[in-house]
């Protein structure tokens, strides 16, 4: 294929990705070394507000920025190097933290804490997807023919289901004396406030991330299994292989190249973790890196928001997202070249 | 179920559209809202939607999207819904314009005290106002001999004998979901002790002893909370109300009219509305007004028709048709048992939500900072001053503080 | 006989079946929950005790009820439809369209036989049951609780039907586009062996992993600006962008490309090149061997590619939220548009009810498609 036919064949697609995808991200690269503010000037203003029957007026000193002739407000963007980034690092405090070996303090500063949180989440749940993923596919593979089209449909329900929609119901069914909480507590006979410490929280939120997700890599493997050579495994009983002995020198290694795209797909969507910390409110315990990045760039009431820091800890997310492909990648690259 | 009440409802919902266009006069210029989206908001913007012409949007998201929107030319919407904090970026940015020719064209019906004033210009017309006032079982306090609590000791005080009484676990509710709702508990307790957050040149000055009064008051409070407090709202804490589960709350006045619904609540007629616990100089609240704006960039017809339709749309009938939706700014506004508490607040000198560029950002790092000290991680002054050091950064990225 | 070697011991057969149990409850209790907390009352709804959720006394109170013989008539009307739309409309589908237009024929089974069981049942259904529940007694007496109230305010006052509109016009042009110029890419990257190829390949992937909001946030002014700056280029008639579904359409395709090219270039990969090589030495430059060889048996990964991007368009919350106004709000923001400062329980039942009402057609397609899905993902969509 010549590179003109392979042009037109790609195209549209990289056009698309390149204006909606990498121009936003060349002008969020560059924003994470600038600081673009309003110019503040300090007036004395009188400002009038209901009060609950008669006005109250007060006088202030306050800031308010700069207008120029055409009512536009004025601002100045200044080149500060790495300065956003160590606001959002803070790397002294983290350093002074280390030294003293006081990780409780390395705990409280947000960067270090959603980078531990967003790293276990992403860890723990891995090979949890995986092992319930495969565990249901054999399952499903092991089960009578005439059955197997209901419980795919049932097992992919938590796949679909909406995000939000499936941690609002998660909320529902936990929070305060929610069903189950109410459940576990008559189980096990105590009072139980799953929302009131960090790790039931932490445990919920990765419970509900397994949920969601293993359904996908199920079906995955299920179709996987279709294609495991037949005969290979015969051979396999013939030379008396146990049933694991087969799983493990036949089975695994065929859905091995299933089971690093499964990785993959989870590992990024997983490193994201956002929509678990605002459906579980989980914000005082346990954030996450692009729960961070979030936060920083929504205005707050008065309209501020913290777009160089929001830039900074995005370039640091992805740092960290093309750190962890990095391995199977490697894979990748070898299939594509050895494919041709 | 049943195929007659379907289409009976259908059938009403055609009638209802057809013939409540009770509207004084027909809008023939096209006009489109931007603000909050809850009951107030929908009240007034149907109200106004009567005279055609005119489509609101109630959107979740308009805090982001306003300022955004007013800065295009011409405007995206021409009538904004604000509240205090919400107006400061259009303020700022200066696309929002003075109301007073209008004020003086079509505004007979307005009060004063509706007239929001910025260096003597009015900017906006507040419609309603809302704060956080104490909410307490009249039956629970009474049956235990307790008075009406007056401050937050009164309240602990309280709380520790219905405890102690085995009439409830947790008799304390509170708005502590981290993030804003947290913050404006800290806000509240701090106005109470007469604090002031910004202080010269917009450095914080919450790191003193009244900030951390305010925090032990709060963390006092917790003791006799519901362990899940860091994730309770004002809705989860009506709720609680609703189910008997608390006895004493400092919840928003707009709130009030749940526990009386007959439908939900299981505490009908036993909640009494009273002043916000006082603190060490005034109550512990703040006063919140809703209200709206009108967009510099459209042109003097366009603005015209937009306030008087502004007018129409939160004038007397509307305000009588939805009396107890809130606490409402007009002389047709009847203040039932409902409105008490807010009315005893500001009676009591409770002072309005010190809104600024600087208290955004502020409000925002309390937000995120003061559940560390909650639980346990942090002690009050380290907390404190974590977050002086977060407002500081913020502050200074805004431009806020010069470096 | 092959299976005969591998047949498994009885124990294990009985503990496999038992866990795969174990797990269908699993996966389909909240779902399930959130349905039936939605027909009833918000005080039996939010009840702690299980069994008053699932009986509802408090709505059973108010007048709203099922009598046995509703229950028995209405899973025997469920069970049915699931028959009929598993077994009778593929075949049906098959027998009335030719080979080539098979998607076509689907769209439309699909549709009349939505239409046909949201008829049936609540329609024809009720007003049968109507009249039969006074003749069987003790049978036809009301005994769980359950309103559709919810529904109906979800419906008809709050003007759901509209964002279910605005839904499907954002999620067809999704699938739509999306597929077009992903296949496009997706062949072309599978046939190429160039060292750019990979390089797009790469980097497609790292946006994939890159965090939303940041790109989102920075849509928002030049969106709402667009009139202004596009004025140049096409003068008078530049759109604001902000607010239009075919913007957010575009947003959503190019956040979507990604993973859909590299899903469609491992299933073409598994297409031996061998096939359109023949038909370029019989004369036929790419894209006619694209078209006349490739694309009669591709369906089966797009069909499956196609449906990921329908779950992301539909299921889109950040995008949608920001860039749309209200009037072309789609279903997930008008959800949260119900969680607002004045939330009460009853508006919070009504929001569980809405949020079934966008689960439902997730349920019908996948009851459909789950076939195409498996055969798809068999036949390679999905190889690394």
């Amino acid at each position: 294929m010549n590179f003109r036919t392979f042009a037109a064949f790609v195209g549209p697609s990289v056009f698309m990705m390149l204006l909606f995808i990498a121009f936003p991200l060349v002008s969020v690269f560059k924003q994470s070394f600038y600081i673009t503010q309003p110019v503040y000037e300090t007036v004395e203003v009188e400002t009038c507000t209901p009060g609950f029957l008669t006005q109250t007026c007060v006088i202030e000193q306050k800031s308010q920025p700069k207008l120029d002739e055409h009512g536009e407000v004025i601002t100045q963007t200044e080149y500060v190097g790495l300065q956003s980034y160590r606001n959002v690092l803070e790397p002294e405090r983290a350093w002074r933290a280390i030294t003293e070996g006081n990780w409780s303090v390395l705990s409280t500063i947000n960067f270090w804490k959603a980078l531990r949180f967003t790293l276990t989440f992403t860890l723990i749940t891995l090979p949890l997807v995986i092992g319930f993923g495969l565990g249901i596919a054999v399952l499903i593979n092991n089960a009578a023919r005439s059955i197997r089209g209901p419980v795919i449909f049932i097992s992919l329900l938590p796949f679909i289901i909406t995000p939000v929609i499936g941690a609002l119901s998660i909320n529902w069914l936990f929070r305060g004396d929610g069903i189950l909480t109410a459940l576990l507590e008559w189980w096990l006979n105590r009072d139980i406030a799953l929302f009131a410490q960090a790790w039931t929280i932490e445990i919920l939120m990765m419970f509900y991330r397994v949920w969601h997700v293993a359904p996908f890599a199920a079906v995955v493997f299920y179709a996987g299994l279709q294609t495991v050579n037949q005969d290979s495994l015969e051979s396999a009983v013939i030379d008396g292989a146990t049933r694991w002995q087969r799983m493990k020198y036949i089975v695994i290694p065929h859905l091995m190249p299933l089971i690093i795209f499964v990785s993959m797909i989870h590992l990024m969507d997983a490193y994201r973790v956002f929509e678990e910390i605002v459906g579980f409110s989980s914000q005082a315990y346990v954030i996450s890196l692009q729960w961070l990045t979030f936060d920083f760039l929504v205005p707050d009431q008065a309209g501020n928001r913290s777009i160089s820091r929001a830039s900074a800890s995005a370039m640091l997310t992805m740092i960290g997202i093309v750190l962890l492909l990095i391995l199977p990648l490697r894979r990748t690259w070898r299939d594509h070249k050895g494919g041709h | 179920m049943k195929l007659k009440t379907i289409l009976m409802a259908g059938a009403m919902a055609i009638a209802a559209s057809g013939a409540s266009a009770a509207c004084s006069y027909e809008n023939e210029v096209p006009l489109k809202s931007l603000s909050a989206g809850f009951e107030a908001w929908k009240a007034v913007t149907d109200a106004m939607a009567e005279c055609g012409n005119f489509s609101a949007s109630l959107d979740q998201e308009f805090r982001e999207k306003q300022p955004e929107a007013f800065a295009a030319d011409p405007s995206l919407y021409q009538i904004g819904g604000v509240a205090n904090e919400t107006m400061i970026p259009l303020l700022n940015a200066g696309t929002i314009r003075p109301l007073d020719d209008l004020v003086a064209k079509y505004g007979q019906d307005l009060l004063p005290n509706q007239l929001i004033k910025v260096d003597g210009k009015v900017m906006a017309i507040a419609m309603m106002v809302n704060a956080q006032h104490l909410m307490y079982r009249n039956d629970v306090l009474a049956d235990l001999g307790i008075e009406e609590p007056a401050t937050y000791d009164d309240v602990l005080a309280a709380a520790a004998k219905i405890k102690e009484a085995g009439v409830m676990e947790y008799p304390i509710g509170g708005t502590f979901k981290t993030g804003w709702n947290l913050a404006q508990e800290f806000v509240n307790m701090y106005m109470g002790e007469g604090g002031t957050f910004i202080g010269e040149g917009n450095m914080p000055s919450i790191n003193n002893e009244k900030g951390v009064k305010a925090l032990e008051t709060m963390k006092a409070m917790t003791e006799f909370m519901d362990p899940e407090y860091l994730v309770s709202d004002s809705t989860y804490v009506q709720q609680q109300f609703q189910q008997g589960k608390i006895a004493m709350a400092n919840l928003w006045a707009s709130r009030a009219a749940a526990m009386n619904d007959e439908a939900e609540s299981q505490v009908v007629g036993k909640v009494t509305m009273a002043s916000a616990p006082m603190g060490s100089e005034r109550p512990s609240t703040t006063i919140w007004w809703d209200g709206i704006v009108l967009a510099s960039n459209m042109s003097d017809e366009e603005a015209d028709a937009a306030f008087r339709l502004v007018m129409e749309g939160i004038d007397g009938d509307m305000v009588s048709a939805n009396n107890d939706t809130a606490v409402w700014l007009n002389a047709a506004y009847k203040p039932g048992d409902l409105a008490a508490g807010a009315a005893a607040s500001a009676e009591n000198g409770a002072g309005a939500y010190p809104a600024s560029a600087a208290m955004g950002v502020l409000h925002s790092a309390l937000g995120n900072g003061l559940a560390d000290y909650l639980t346990g991680a942090k002690d009050a002054q380290t907390a404190l001053a974590d977050i002086e050091a977060d407002y500081i950064t913020a502050a200074k990225e805004a431009g806020l503080i010069s470096n | 006989m092959s299976s005969r070697a591998l047949r498994q011991p009885l124990s294990l057969r009985l503990t496999s079946n038992i866990f795969l149990a174990f797990w269908c409850l699993v996966a389909a209790f909240p779902i399930v929950w959130i349905a039936i907390m939605s027909v009833k009352s918000p005080v039996d709804a939010y009840d702690s005790n299980a069994l008053n959720v699932i009986f509802g006394p408090a709505t059973l109170a108010t007048g709203n009820g099922l009598s046995v013989l509703d229950i028995i008539v209405g899973i025997a009307v469920i069970w049915g439809a699931a028959m009929v739309v598993t077994k009778v409309l593929p075949a049906k589908i098959k027998e009335y369209t030719s080979p080539g237009q098979e998607w076509f024929g689907w769209v439309v089974g699909v549709l009349v036989a939505l239409i046909a069981f949201l008829l049936v049942f609540f329609v024809v259904l009720p007003a049968v049951l109507n009249v039969l529940n006074p003749l069987f007694g003790p049978l036809g007496r009301d005994v769980l609780g359950m309103t559709t109230e919810h529904y109906k305010t979800v419906w008809v006052d709050r003007g759901f039907s509209n964002n279910f509109k605005n839904s499907l016009i954002v999620t067809a042009g999704v699938v739509t586009v999306s597929l077009t110029v992903g296949t496009l890419a997706g062949y072309g990257l599978a046939r190429s062996g160039s060292t750019l190829a990979f390089w797009i390949l790469l980097i497609a992937l790292i946006f994939r992993a890159l965090p939303h909001s940041v790109l989102v946030a920075g849509y928002l002014p030049v969106f709402i600006n667009s009139a202004e700056w596009l004025a140049p280029i096409l003068g008078e008639n530049a759109p604001t962008l902000y607010g239009k579904p075919f913007a957010v359409i575009a947003v959503l395709v190019a956040i979507n490309q990604p993973f859909t090219i590299w899903m469609l270039r491992s299933f073409f990969q598994n297409i031996p090149a061998e096939l359109d090589e023949a038909a370029r030495v019989d004369g036929c430059n790419h894209f006619q061997a694209f078209r006349r060889v490739i694309m009669p048996v591709m369906w089966p990964g797009v069909i499956t590619t196609g449906l990921f991007s329908f779950l992301l368009a539909y299921n889109d919350f950040l995008v949608t939220s920001l860039l749309l106004d209200a009037q072309n709000q789609t279903m997930v923001p008008a959800i949260a548009g119900m969680f607002n400062r004045e939330t009460t329980t009853t508006d919070q039942v009504v929001a569980v009810a809405a949020a079934v009402s966008i689960i439902a057609p997730l349920f019908f397609l996948v009851m459909i498609f789950q076939r195409q899905i498996v055969s798809g993902l068999t036949a390679g969509a999905v190889k690394g």
